[in-house]
């Protein structure tokens, strides 16, 4: 990662309100087109980190560059490059979802505020409906809308706080499709959610939060780092066969379960070959290999649970 | 003026508009029958030609007392419902933070929201006063007009251009900031008119004297809400911080 990708940089963010410490000494970098993932419990400080990443709140201690710029030197010009979503969509409900943009536009000072906010309305399919008053919006449109209302000004990083809270599956879905769509634009994107399926979708790496940042890496990298490599072998016939595994020099634990083996391996793609080899000679009727893929909330439960232990 | 501090008074516009009408009612409708009151007053003043000059003066001076203290009323009662809407409004429909989240200043967010409230308490206010001159020079004999201007003009300008303004920016300012610390819109109302009543009370007082034309009087009154004014900005200042808002207001 060379420094001029970097669009986010934290050094040390601390945040505190009186004697809280709201995010402790957080130190983050993320590269431009990264759609990063922000998880941890409620009160764990993903909305103060991005308030303050956002240029909504001012750092404690520590600083962070957002896009070049200095946050604590210039907030208000990282706010103009910046683009949020914030908890709650936050809508002017007796306007219309036009002058509802049409406001922000005016706010950013954009040249050409009309072309913007079609544009937006059009992508989301909102221009139908674009005179009609928010208050008569389905929350899956109102949410629709705050994203427009924060893509109006092209924004190089976006900061999403649970985009797809409370809706139902199907605007979800189109939610979903839209960051996804906008990280292929190579937006860097910060993603605040506590949907597990979502963040595996979309993140490129997580970060867990619990005050202080707890992991990092890709949602693969966190599963291995916290159960290493596993694979399931599904047997025609239940066999006892996790003490012969165990006697191979690159298994590093092995335990049956009825008709399946859980094999616990470094590195499947170059052992696999070897381990099925041994298992056939054993007299084993193999009939799947797959590698177990541990669930992130498995990951993400341990890791809380570890952090509160300590 | 600053652009985005004039599209937040036009959003907050717009918004009170489509919000209650009863608040533009209001803002229209109490000048309006003030208005209505005084040319009634003008018209029975009938012809004068032979009245003597002292029933004239005793005459002018309750024809002028009294819309006086409309004109001192209207921007105390105006600013409030814009004002309190323009915060209660934000805090209810959470669009504080994506407000925030724009280039806007917290200073151009304190600037905006009382503009919004000031400009028509005072626009009403000039309008009003200006109508009002309009029928005084249509209805009333040319010597009552003189004389009227003559005993009272200096007091009537002091109003219009000093009270005014600094009254509306008064009342603005302690409603924004009781609207910070409320969550009710009705409590926010009922609080700020609290705020009307020490300057409200001794304008009545000296209103039922024939004494508000007095021009020290009026003088004085606008040195103490100059002084209000600028004890209230220092809290609002305080109370528009980023961090104040996000934090504290509930």
């Amino acid at each position: 990662m060379t420094e001029s990708f970097i669009m986010i940089l934290a050094e040390s963010l601390t945040r505190r309100f009186g004697d809280r410490i709201a995010v402790d000494h957080l130190s983050l970098e993320i590269a431009e087109g990264e759609v990063f993932g922000f998880l941890g419990p409620n009160g764990a400080g993903k909305t103060t980190t991005v308030r303050m990443l956002a240029g909504l709140l001012a750092p404690t201690a520590g600083r962070a560059m957002v896009a070049g710029v200095d946050l604590c030197a210039t907030p208000q010009r990282v706010r103009s490059i910046v683009g949020i979503l914030t908890e709650h969509p936050g809508l002017y409900e007796k306007l219309s979802a036009w002058h509802n943009l049409k406001f922000h536009a005016d706010l950013h000072d954009l040249p050409r505020p009309h072309e913007q906010i079609e544009k937006y309305l059009r992508l989301l399919g909102l221009w139908e409906r674009r005179f009609d008053p928010v208050g008569a919006f389905s929350k899956g449109m109102k949410q629709k809308l705050a994203i427009a209302r924060a893509l109006l000004h092209e924004p190089k990083v976006l900061f999403l706080d649970e985009p797809t809270s409370g809706l139902d599956p199907e605007s979800a879905k189109t939610v979903r499709d839209f960051i996804a769509q906008l990280a292929s634009e190579r937006r860097t994107i910060f993603l605040c959610t506590h949907n597990l399926y979502e963040a595996e979708q979309l993140c490129t790496r997580l970060g867990l939060i619990k005050q202080r940042l707890i992991r990092v890496g890709s949602p693969q990298q966190l599963k291995r780092d916290l159960y290493g490599r596993q694979i399931v072998i599904d047997l025609k016939e239940p066999l006892s066969l996790a003490g012969e595994a165990l006697q191979l020099p690159f298994v590093r634990s092995a335990q049956a379960n009825g008709r399946q083996l859980f094999v616990e391996l470094d590195d499947p793609e170059r052992h696999n070959p070897a381990l099925i080899r041994r298992l056939l000679e054993l007299g084993a009727q193999i009939q799947f290999v797959r590698e177990h893929d541990r669930s992130l909330e498995e990951v993400y439960l341990e890791l809380v649970a570890e952090e509160q232990k300590q | 003026m600053n652009k985005r501090v004039r599209v937040l008074m036009l959003k907050e516009w717009r918004e009170a508009l489509k919000s209650s009408k009863t608040i533009w009612i209001g803002t229209v409708a109490l000048p309006a029958l003030f208005l209505g009151f005084s040319v009634y007053l003008m018209l029975t003043f009938g012809d004068l030609n032979d009245a003597d000059i002292e029933n004239v003066r005793h005459f002018v001076g309750a024809l002028f007392n009294f819309p006086l203290l409309y004109f001192m009323m209207f921007p105390m009662v105006i600013p409030i419902s814009v004002a309190v809407s323009a915060i209660i409004g934000e805090k209810e429909q959470k669009s504080l933070e994506p407000l925030l989240a724009t280039p806007l200043t917290t200073y151009e967010l304190f600037l905006g929201k009382a503009l919004a409230s000031i400009v028509p308490a005072v626009g009403v206010t000039w309008v009003a006063f200006g109508l009002f001159g309009l029928f005084m020079k249509l209805l009333l004999p040319p010597q009552v007009v003189t004389l009227a201007l003559g005993e009272f003009g200096t007091a009537w300008l002091l109003t219009i251009f000093l009270f005014t303004p600094l009254t509306s920016l008064l009342m603005a300012a302690a409603s924004m900031m009781i609207a910070t610390r409320v969550s009710d819109v009705r409590a926010a109302y009922q609080l700020s008119s609290f705020v009307m009543l020490p300057i409200l009370l001794p304008a009545i007082f000296f209103a039922t004297q024939q004494a508000l034309t007095n021009v020290s009087f009026i003088v004085l009154l606008s040195g103490a809400i100059l002084l209000f004014d600028l004890v209230l900005l220092r809290f609002a200042v305080k109370l528009f911080r980023r961090e104040e808002i996000l934090t504290r207001w509930r």
